[in-house]
């Protein structure tokens, strides 16, 4: 199992900073992600790393080795294209055989791992088909085996999933994860489907604008975000700002809507700074009578219902808060109605619903 | 690695072959024409105008610019006549046999309008097939002049009826790119019938007519075998031809091949100016309306009727070179009075003939390989590869389009005369390289749509699995591309067999004459020269049609898309 780095990698593609400046550390057969909004330098960087595209400046080393100046040929990585990139004019078989072939792998050989590469993505009875004959999730699994058969240091995916329908998207996850269990490789996969990196990713690396903002598990980035980004990026949040008035043990932010207690924030913030409060829509309990406060739900907005919208598994309410400031409000699992529009209403959430987040980095 | 070389992902290999094709391009197309440049303007090593005041104050030159002129002007004119209501018909009427008719438009410009002129002299001479059956019937006491003003109208008839394909081309993409509710607009607020036509369908149709009026005006006006065969010398491209023989001693060959290339340039950089200033963004559709409606049964009739005319009247001056090629004897009568195929067993017996027939192929061959490999590189440097100076590559690889064979294959002449290529002592090396650099837009317009179509992620899904450049090259690019390969190598071989204006300026002793030159030679010549002539035309039409009928079943639809504008 090969670990990748990234040392300071900087690309420019055209007059634009495709990756800047950017660091990363993928230990040995992790499945990692690069998660990020299109046009975040993710699938450049994924490009750098099977070495399409050489980095400006810094270096990138698998296992220790610098592999920067290593023509893509000779880099060992297997990557899935988003459009699969199967060779129309050969077979499936032949597609997966092709790499085992230009390393001249003996006949005997190539046939077994063939063979094996098609039994792991369950292609195998389409072996003597052509690429045009075959759907959008068979294209995904052939182009995976292509990729695998070599037993590569590192897999790299670049969006593998985009083109598959919802359904066979969730197949799909199921697989991938299956396989790489299996395998036991070095896994880089790049998305901006934060949904298919929550539940996949051993770790992940979320990006904008060519950098990486923050880089932890599923768990860390969606319930820890360190910049308004991120939580915005990841599932969906309420933005308040405010200014921090106190800090200590619980913190305390003076914002429009009234003063809402925090845990404490992973960001260095000294009293007086200007602040994010980020609180998950299904973190806040909907009352319709205001509550005597207790230690765990200390906070409490007062709001009017302004719009109510019936999901099914959940219902959504949109609450107007004090100074018109507007929040999502869900309630899961909605036997009954808790509130009408127009009604007056209390939110409450626990300080470790709310993470305070500094103001500079809404925009970085 | 050096930083901008890195950016722009240029090989030592690739550097190298733009390097060579650098030197390439300098040699074969700027260095001949800077030659004839420099000899028509630098009288006694100093800058003069004095061969274009002569020129143009000249009454004799002065009619022979006028006439050109006028030929071009004529032959556009009668293309667009014909086109235009073709284009309408083809395009907006839904019809059964679509495909087949659209087989027969293009049919004419396969046929080389050189071994036409050959017929058409034989229907419309003063005592050809046309006034004698006219005579027969009673119709006319006295033959009638139709090749009029000692053949204008003649070579304009031959030349319409061969370039009209390419103007049909133009307008019929043209048309089809139109938006139709642009149109229903215009019905909407009251513009109807030809009205409508004129006000905003023909309007929007413009550029596209420009660029294939462009086409046929400079082909025309370059044109060298037709004026020829009808021995119309009075226009500038024979004037050239003639000149060549006394190359040194008379440098007027120098300016009017100056001219040419300043005229060509002028009407190309107009042309470009009025297109591209009008190239109009169509609407997006919302709702796709279809203005393609389905023909009646008359207006099937009409269609089938005009193309299928059209095509018969075109091929006619071949139909007579077919027959001149079979006929004992056709002395004053409508039709042969005799058939024969002897004149078939001439051509592989004369030794000026057979000769000619292993030249061509020989020199053919070699300049059709030279352009497959110059057309694959050069396609795949521009599809593939980021470099300073690509718009440069691209313009001169395009630049032979617009650049008449006649100012090349006389630059060649000059240029070369005294040193190693001297196309006096053995014109093959320069043959091929114009044959070659006369067709390499078209091998690599081929090799181009091919690399385009050819998704980059399949070759880098090959680098990825461990094959290196080359390999991925041969395995992945080349098969996935072959036929658009295939199709290019037959055009080019096809018209490099047929080639006119190249062969007959640069062969000049006979044992190096291309077939072409040698149908001109045997024209001369009087007993059996026009019988065996003609049979030779009728073999090299056979050739053409053969290896275009090929590229089609190679390229498919997109055939079409090569001769575009």
């Amino acid at each position: 199992m090969v670990g990748v780095t990234c040392e300071a990698i900087t690309k420019v593609l055209g007059d634009v900073k495709a990756v800047d400046n950017l660091c990363l550390e993928i230990k040995p057969g992790e499945l990692f992600f690069l998660l990020g909004p299109s046009g975040c330098g993710k699938t450049t960087m994924l490009r750098m790393i099977a070495g399409f595209y050489q980095p400006d400046a810094g270096r990138i080393l698998f296992d220790g080795h610098d592999v920067s100046r290593v023509p893509p040929h000779k880099r060992h990585t297997g990557m899935v294209f988003q459009n699969y990139a199967l060779w129309p004019h050969m077979t499936v078989w032949q597609n997966v055989a092709y790499g085992l072939r230009m390393h001249k792998v003996p006949d005997a050989d190539q046939h077994r791992r063939v063979q094996r590469a098609l039994d792991l993505v369950q292609m195998t009875v389409y072996a003597e088909r052509i690429p045009n004959q075959l759907s959008g999730g068979q294209q995904q699994r052939v182009a995976l085996a292509r990729a695998l058969v070599l037993e590569p240091d590192v897999v790299l995916l670049d969006e593998p999933l985009s083109n598959l329908d919802a359904q066979l998207r969730l197949d799909m996850r199921q697989q991938i994860t299956r396989i790489h269990g299996e395998i036991q490789r070095t896994m880089i996969y790049v998305t901006h489907d934060q949904s298919e990196a929550l539940s996949m990713a051993d770790r992940m690396a979320v990006m904008h604008r060519g950098r990486v903002v923050q880089v932890g598990t599923p768990r860390d980035l969606y319930t820890r975000p360190r910049t308004a980004f991120v939580a915005a990026f990841i599932g969906e949040t309420n933005l308040l700002s405010g200014q921090l008035q106190e800090t200590g043990s619980l913190l305390s932010v003076h914002t429009p809507v009234g003063v809402l207690q925090a845990a404490p924030a992973s960001a260095k913030l000294t009293t007086g700074d200007a602040v994010h409060c980020s609180v998950r829509p299904e973190a806040f309990r909907l009352c319709r009578d205001a509550p005597a406060p207790t230690a765990t739900t200390v906070n409490c907005l007062p709001g009017e219902v302004q719009s109510i919208m019936y999901l099914g598994h959940h219902e959504q309410y949109v609450i107007r808060l004090p100074q018109d400031t507007l929040v999502k409000v869900v309630e899961n699992n909605p036997l009954v109605r808790t509130a009408e529009v127009g009604e007056q209403v209390y939110l409450l959430c626990t300080p470790q619903d709310v993470v305070v987040l500094p103001r500079e980095a809404a925009n970085a | 690695m050096p930083r901008w070389r890195r950016r722009y992902q240029l090989t030592p290999l690739t550097l190298l072959f733009l390097l060579l094709l650098g030197v390439f391009f300098a040699l074969f197309m700027l260095y001949p024409l800077a030659y004839v440049c420099a000899n028509a303007f630098v009288v006694q090593e100093r800058f003069s105008l004095v061969f274009f005041k002569l020129m143009l104050t000249n009454p004799t030159t002065r009619t022979i610019i006028v006439n050109s002129l006028n030929l071009a002007l004529a032959t556009t004119l009668v293309t667009t006549l014909i086109s235009l209501p073709l284009a309408w018909l083809m395009v907006r009427y839904e019809v059964h046999g679509k495909g087949l008719l659209n087989g027969c438009m293009l049919l004419p410009m396969i046929m080389p309008p050189f071994v036409g002129a050959i017929g058409m002299r034989q229907l419309l001479a003063r005592f050809g097939s046309l006034n004698l059956l006219l005579l027969d019937l009673g119709f006319i006491d006295y033959p009638i002049d139709w090749l009029g003003d000692g053949g204008f109208i003649g070579i304009v008839i031959v030349e319409a009826l061969h370039l009209y394909p390419i103007m049909y081309l133009n307008l019929a993409a043209a048309l089809a790119n139109v938006d139709p509710s642009l149109e229903e607009a215009a019905r909407n607020v009251g513009a109807s019938g030809l009205k409508l036509f004129r006000t905003v369908t023909f309007p929007l149709m413009l550029p596209g007519y420009f660029a294939g009026a462009i086409l046929v005006f400079i082909w025309a006006f370059t044109d060298l075998g037709t004026p020829l065969i009808f021995d119309y010398r009075d226009v500038i491209a024979v004037q050239i031809f003639t000149m060549v023989t006394d190359i040194h001693e008379n440098p007027m060959g120098y300016a009017f091949v100056v001219l040419v290339m300043l005229l060509t340039l002028i009407f190309f950089a107009v042309s470009k100016r009025f297109v591209g200033g009008r190239r109009y963004e169509m609407l997006a559709r919302g709702h796709v309306v279809s203005a393609v409606q389905r023909a009646s049964f008359d207006m099937t009739l009409v269609i089938y009727l005009a193309v299928l005319g059209v095509t018969a009247l075109a091929l006619l001056p071949h139909v007579s070179v077919v027959l001149t090629s079979l006929s004992g004897r056709w002395f004053f009568s409508v039709l042969p009075t005799a058939y024969t195929f002897t004149h078939y067993g001439s051509v592989f017996a004369h030794p000026l003939t057979l000769l000619s027939i292993k030249n061509s192929l020989f020199l053919s061959s070699l300049s059709t390989l030279l352009d497959v490999l110059l057309g694959i590189a050069i396609a795949y440097i521009l599809a593939r590869r980021q470099f300073p100076g690509k718009g440069l590559l691209d313009a001169m690889a395009m630049l032979p389009l617009a650049l008449p064979g006649l100012v090349l294959a006389f630059g060649y002449i000059g240029a070369f005369s005294g040193t190693l290529l001297d196309a006096r002592v053995n014109p093959v090396p320069l043959l091929i390289i114009s044959y070659s650099v006369r067709r390499l837009p078209y091998m690599v317009r081929a090799a181009y749509a091919g690399f385009q179509q050819t998704s980059v992620t399949l070759e880098e899904a090959s680098l990825n699995v461990g094959a290196g450049p080359l390999r991925t090259l041969y395995h992945i690019t080349l098969p996935l591309v072959f036929a658009h390969l295939v199709a290019g190598a037959i055009l080019s071989f096809s018209f490099a067999m047929l080639e006119v204006s190249d062969s007959l300026i640069l062969a000049l002793t006979e044992r190096y004459y291309p077939i072409t030159k040698a149908i001109y030679a045997l024209l001369g010549r009087l007993a059996d020269g026009p019988y065996i002539a003609s049979a030779m035309g009728v073999l090299g039409m056979a050739l053409l049609a053969a290896s275009l009928f090929l590229a089609g079943r190679f390229l498919g639809r997109r055939m079409g898309e090569l001769f575009r504008a």
